[in-house]
This record gives structure tokens, sequence and C-alpha cells, in this order.
């Protein structure tokens, strides 16, 4: 039963003549596709059977070099417009994502440290804490939903704006939580508050270091592809060239005529071409490359220091907030205030970023960061000190008070600051950089393929000139 | 015949087989969520490890070194008058008993009370002389045997197992255990709580006596006990079991929980104190026995515990 319903053909076809049906449907298209395959066998031969004489070998080359020239002119229009269009993304996307995702990470590991910093302050946080606190997840959100609009189809972005997504709203729900329970005296409030914190540290911190990662990453493989060589088209040029010099030759021997204008013209065109787009790509590959090294390659540097010191802030309020229990936040204060300083306080990520700076309008910022850097990681020292020595209020007043010359506050503030002009700085610099490597390719596109019809004409117009000699 | 029909049925399978495939089929769900992952406190578990120290006092624990309020040259009381400074473990997550106030910034509760008056009577004033070290339950006995306190005021049961580590002074209050739920909740005794989420601090007697109760309520450990209020209000345990004066604290933060069952085991709180520094037991002893009988035990129990646990006296010190 089922093996009869199942026989092939059987629903498709009249059920009571399956068999009879097949013989004339497939001698139809046999018929033509044999045609068909005659087809390209039958210009081949003629092909050679024309080239045999000297007309018919000119019309061949011809026709080869009007064929060469215009894929020419199609494939260096297209590369060449692909050029531009990478570096327009890159100016237009790239570069904002990675800053995008660059912000997310900034405003939650800031958020993490003012909202410490405000559970030290006595009754309710002051103004400038809950301000400072409500910019960060404002900030955190708008530059989530713009990092979200192009994690499509790169799947782990996706996932961790998905987790950024959805625990963002549970983190500041908790910290509302805590501070209901704060103005009413209870210590549930800070218990909530430490619940937000290991959140904070557990999944977003961590989700927004992968998203920062993947977009940086993005960025710079579109820089290498914006700088990569455009092998098919130089390729083909020299093929096309050495081409029109031997038609050219041959020509002279058969015709004992010097000069062939419209070949003249079609060569001229053809270097023309190769000389402009070299120009303009070399120009532009080093662009490229300058604002890779002058700005994206030092922003990230300057971004990672930025946030090892919000990071390292935010142990030292917890130290405090602690009270005693938090030998482990010193402890992660020490290994992030030696990454972002090094052990002698010239290295570390600022000392990357001064060398990479030296010479950059960023050169300034940088030192002064350098400089702040070290203030507070002096200052940090003499909290510790009163700390340990049972003066915790004082040492409180150091981390939080913002008018305290000597405290940690002001020297976080100030380091804070630097790194933020000089990450703009040098955002700055590869926008003009990249601005510049656009400009280089401008009319690259178009004015190949004008050049790449010139080399066709001048390839006609060149040959049919001598074979008109033959009638 | 069959033939013809099962060339039909054939026909209708392979149409519907079709229209099946074409078909968009059952709407798709664009984001799936998947399983939602609560927030909780950092570092929850189940049971301790080794087993915690359980409240059994067969070992005439509650007897201490007799009271003497002499401080004698070279003696730990000597050197940390010099000093100028005591050092001492509290809580500051136990509303009630030892808690930050967030409104003051200070370590207020009826145990810092108790280490304010050894200070103030070293001292004369215990303003400017202490400094308090937030700790865990679970660092108690730890900050004590390395010294990195002169003494844990952190209700702290005197047990037999935590006396071969530490010693305590005499007792100075008398709690014991008992559970707390949400209001709507019908559970009356520990044997209600079979199979169901209990919490408790880590190395605490009252977790001990959770995982060791033969109706297997399912433990849940915390770092502070405040994180066991967290937990209950964000409805990841069904109950919280530990002593009565902590979860009054926690009573009083929230009005949509009640304490019930009655106490199912004793707690004795006693001052912990370094293993080696006998004159500081004798001398704090002393110190207590001011506090019980000179009225400032009833002033702080009254502020502070009065209000939820009713009228209370001194517990009875009793000494080798």
């Amino acid at each position: 039963m089922t093996t009869t319903a199942t026989r092939p053909g059987a629903p498709g076809g009249p059920p009571q003549t399956p068999v009879r049906a097949e013989p004339p449907t497939r001698q139809e298209p046999r018929s033509g596709i044999a045609g068909l395959l005659d087809l390209p066998g039958n210009a081949v031969r003629g092909i050679i059977r024309s080239a045999a004489t000297t007309p018919g070998r000119l019309s061949v080359i011809a026709v080869g070099l009007v064929l060469l020239a215009l894929i020419i002119g199609l494939v260096g229009t297209l590369s060449a417009q692909d050029r531009k269009n990478t570096i327009n993304d890159l100016i237009d996307h790239r570069e904002p994502l990675a800053s995008a995702a660059q912000q997310v990470y900034r405003s939650l590991s800031d958020a993490d440290a003012t909202v410490a910093s405000g559970f030290l302050s006595i009754g309710t946080e002051p103004l400038a804490t809950r301000q400072h606190y409500e910019a960060d997840i404002a900030q955190a959100g708008a530059a989530l939903a713009y990092a979200a609009s192009d994690s499509a189809g790169v799947e782990n972005a996706a996932t961790q704006v998905g987790i950024l997504n959805q625990q963002l709203p549970v983190y500041t729900g908790l910290i509302e939580t805590a501070r209901a329970n704060n103005r009413q005296g209870f210590p549930a409030g800070a218990s909530y508050l430490r619940e937000a914190s290991e959140l904070m540290r557990s999944k977003l911190l961590p989700a927004a270091q992968e998203l920062y990662h993947i977009n940086t990453e993005r960025l710079t493989a579109e820089q290498d592809d914006a700088t990569s060589f455009p092998w098919l088209a130089t390729a083909l040029v020299l093929v096309l060239i050495a081409v029109l010099i031997w038609t050219q030759v041959y020509l002279t021997r058969r015709t004992n005529r010097l000069l062939n204008v419209g070949l003249l013209v079609a060569t001229v065109s053809v270097v023309v071409a190769v000389l402009w787009g070299s120009v303009a790509m070399i120009v532009q590959s080093a662009l490229v490359s300058s604002g890779q090294s002058d700005g994206s390659r030092q922003i990230d540097v300057l971004v990672r220091a930025r946030i090892a010191a919000l990071q390292a802030r935010a142990d030292e309020t917890l130290t405090l907030v602690a009270r005693g229990d938090g030998a482990g936040y010193e402890k992660d204060f020490g290994t992030l205030a030696g990454q972002l300083l090094g052990q002698d306080k010239q290295g570390g990520l600022l000392g990357e970023a001064k060398d990479l700076a030296s010479g950059k309008d960023s050169a300034n910022d940088v030192d002064d960061a350098v400089k702040n850097a070290a203030a507070w990681v002096d200052a940090h020292t003499q909290v510790r000190k009163l700390d340990d020595s049972g003066q915790y209020q004082d040492a409180v007043d150091l981390v939080i008070d913002a008018e305290k010359p000597d405290g940690t506050a002001i020297a976080f503030g100030r380091l804070d600051q630097n790194l933020v002009d000089a990450i703009n700085s040098d955002r700055q610099g590869f926008l003009d950089d990249t601005r510049n490597a656009d400009r280089a390719l401008t009319a690259l596109a178009p004015g190949f393929a004008v050049l790449a019809v010139f080399a066709a004409a001048g390839v006609t117009i060149g040959i049919r000139e001598r074979l008109r000699e033959y009638r | 015949m069959s033939g013809t029909k099962a060339r039909i049925f054939g026909v209708m399978a392979a149409v519907l087989l079709a229209t099946a495939c074409g078909s968009a089929g059952k709407p798709m769900d664009p984001a799936p969520v998947g399983q939602v992952e609560a927030p909780q406190p950092g570092g929850v578990g189940g049971a301790d490890q080794q087993g915690g120290p359980a409240t059994q006092n067969n070992c005439n624990a509650l007897a201490s070194l007799a009271p003497n309020p002499a401080i004698t040259a070279g003696s730990t009381m000597a050197k940390i008058k010099s000093a100028g400074k005591l050092t001492v473990g509290v809580d500051q997550t136990s509303f009630l008993t030892g808690f930050r106030n967030p409104i003051t910034g200070n370590l207020e509760g009826f145990d810092i009370d108790m280490a304010k008056q050894v200070a103030a009577a070293l001292f004369g004033s215990s303003e400017g002389h202490i400094q308090f070290k937030a700790i865990s339950s679970s660092q108690r006995v730890d900050v004590l045997k390395n010294h990195q306190v002169d003494m844990v005021v952190r209700t702290f049961s005197i047990t037999c197992d935590r006396l071969k580590d530490i010693s305590f002074s005499s007792v100075y209050y008398l709690a014991g255990q008992r559970i707390l739920v949400d209001k709507a909740s019908k559970v009356t005794k520990l044997a209600d709580l079979a199979g169901k989420r209990v919490c408790a601090a880590r190395t605490s007697t009252s977790l001990t006596k959770i995982a060791s109760d033969p109706s297997k309520p399912v433990p849940v450990s915390v770092e502070n006990w405040s994180d066991c209020l967290v937990m209950l209000q964000q409805r990841q345990v069904d109950a919280v079991s530990t002593d009565d004066v902590i979860l009054a604290g926690m009573a009083a933060q929230d009005p949509t929980v009640k304490v019930v069952a009655t106490r199912f085991t004793d707690e004795n709180y006693g001052i912990g104190i370094p293993k080696d520094h006998p004159d500081m037991v004798s001398y704090v002893n002393s110190v207590l026995d001011e506090v019980r009988n000179g009225g400032a035990w009833k002033s702080s129990y009254d502020h502070w515990l009065q209000p939820s646990l009713g009228d209370n006296s001194p517990p009875t010190p009793v000494y080798k």
C-alpha cells in the first residue's frame, strides 16, 4: 500500500500513465540543451578560424582588450567605492559603536563607585552623588540602546547586550530598595546595596567589558580591511598594460607605423588610472593607519586605564563600607593601581598611554593623568593609614569629601577628567585622519570608470583604423 | 480499487505535508528569555562543610574566670590601655544588636553598647578609644585566634566547640532560636519547615541546628544576617531561623513578617576573647558584673530590645 503510494511521479502526472508520459518530455529539452552546449564550441571554433588571418586576429585582440578594460573599470570602480564605503562606515558606525560600548562599560563602573560612596555619606546621599548616579544610569541606557542597534548578527555581542538589558533594570531596582531602607534607618538597605554591587560585578561589568572588546575588535578589523592591498585590481591592470604594449609592438611590426593614437590614448588612460589609484590608496591607507595608531589604539589604552581607575575607586570606597571586613577590596585596589601605574608609578596603562601620546594633542592630558594618579595612590595610602589606626571617620572624609585638597576624591576626580580630555582629543584625531582618508578617495571610483571607458574607446578606435586598411 | 484508493491517500498525504511545511507554523518568540535569574546576595551557600558549632554545653561552658578589675603591669589590659585603643569585632548588619545606622553613620545596638561599656571602664570614656571592625559571623573565631581584634561582641554563643580555640566572658544575654516567616505563613514550629528553604549565617549555631534537624529543612547560608532578610523579602527562602534577638531586629525592619515557634535552643551570649588573654577575661567579667547590676544593661535592653521582646532581666553569671 504505502510503497505504491510513494512511487515517484505518482502525485504529479496522471495516475494511469506515468511511465508512458516520460519519454516525450525527456526528448524535447535534450535537443535544446545540446544546442546550447554546442554554442560555445562553435564560437571558439569560429574565433580560432578567424584568428588565422591578421584582420581576424586584430578583431580578437580588440574585443579582448575592450572586455579587459571594461572588467578593470568595473573591478576598480567597485573596489574604490567599497573602500570609500568602508571608511565611511568606520566614521559613521564602527567608531561610534566602539565608543558607545565604552560608555556602557564606563558608566556602569562609575555607577558602582558612586553608589558605594553614597553609602558612606551620612543621612541621605548628597545631591551631587545622586545626580552623578542618575547621569551614569541614563548614559548607560542610551549607549546600550545604540550598541544594541548593531549587535544583530554578531551573536556574542547580542548575548552581552541581552544580559545588560535584562540586568540593568534589576540593578536599579535593588539600588532604590536600598535607598528606601536607608531612609528608614534600616541596615537591610546596606545588604541590598551589597547585593546590587555583587550583581554589578558578577554580571553587568563582565558583559559590558566583553561588549567593549567585541566592538573594539570589530573596529580594528575594519581598519585593517580599509588598508588592505587591492590584489585583484592590481593584477588585472598589470595584465591590461602588458597586453596594450604588446599590441602596439605587434601593430608597429605588422604595419610599420610607429604610433596608433587610439591605443596610445588607451595606454595613457590606464596609466593615469593606475597612478591616481595608487597614490590615492597609499595616502588613504596611511591616513587610516594613523587614525588607528594615533586615535583608536590609544583610545583603547586610555579607556582601559579609565576603567581600571573607576574600579579601583569603587574598591577604595567599598573597603571603607566593609569597615574592617574589606581586605579583599583593598587587595583588588592594589592590583588595579598596579595595572594603572605599574610598580614604579611610571609604567602600567598610563605609562603605555604616555608613550603613545608623545608629540600629540593629548600628551599634556596624559602627563597630568600620570601625576594625578600618583597623587591619588599616595592619598590612598594615607586613607589606609587612618582607617587602620582607628580614625575611621577621617578616612571616610578623605575618600568622599571632594573639598579636601589632600583627599582621594579630588585626586581621582582630576585623573578621571584628564582621561576624558585625552580620550576626546584622540577621538578627534581619529576622526580627522579617517575623514582625510575618505577625502583622498574623492572621485576615484567614477574617475576609474571614465578612464576605463576611455581605454576601451581608444582600443576600439585604434584597431578599427587598422582594420579599415584591410578592406 | 484498493490501488486507486492508496494513490488517492498518497496524493492527500503529499498535499497535507506540503501545506504543513508551507504554512508559517506557530508564531516565533523573537526574544526568548529562558530562566530568569533573580539577584542574590553574594556568597549564598548550603550547610557548613565541616559541620558548624552545635549548641551543646556539657563541658560546663558557661563557667568563666572570676571577675577581677585589677590591671597589673605587663598584662593584656595594661598594653591595651597604653595603646589608647580597644579593637572590637562587631556586626554592622544586625538591626538592634549591631548595625550601622545609615542616618548617623554610627555603629549602634545592644552589642555595641556592651563593647562601649568595656572601653568606658578602661579609658573613662569610650569616645575615641574604641575601634570597631565589622566582621561576618564566620570570621568571629579566626579574628580572635589571629589577634586582629582584642575582643568580639557579636551575638556570639558560648559553645564547647568554640572554647577549644578561644575564651568567653560570662554570659551577658540569654537568647534562643526561633523562626521568622511571612505573616501569611502557617509555620508554627521547626518541624513545619520540612523540605523548605531556611536561611542562617555561615558557621552559626543556628545553621547547624537547621542542617541537623530530623525534619530536614533545606539550609541556606549567607555571609551576614541581614542577607537572610533580603532573601526572605525576595522570596528566595521560606524562613529565617536564628536567635530571637536577631529575628526581632529583622521583624522591626519589615511589618509583613512575624516571629513564630517557642525557643528551641538556648544561646548564651558571651564576649569572645583570645585564649591566651585570661587576664582580659577576668577584667571583662568585672565590667559585665557592673553592667548587669548597675542599670546599664537594663537601660540598653529597654532602648533596643524591650519594644520587640518585652521586659527582661540580665542572666546570672557562673564562674569557675
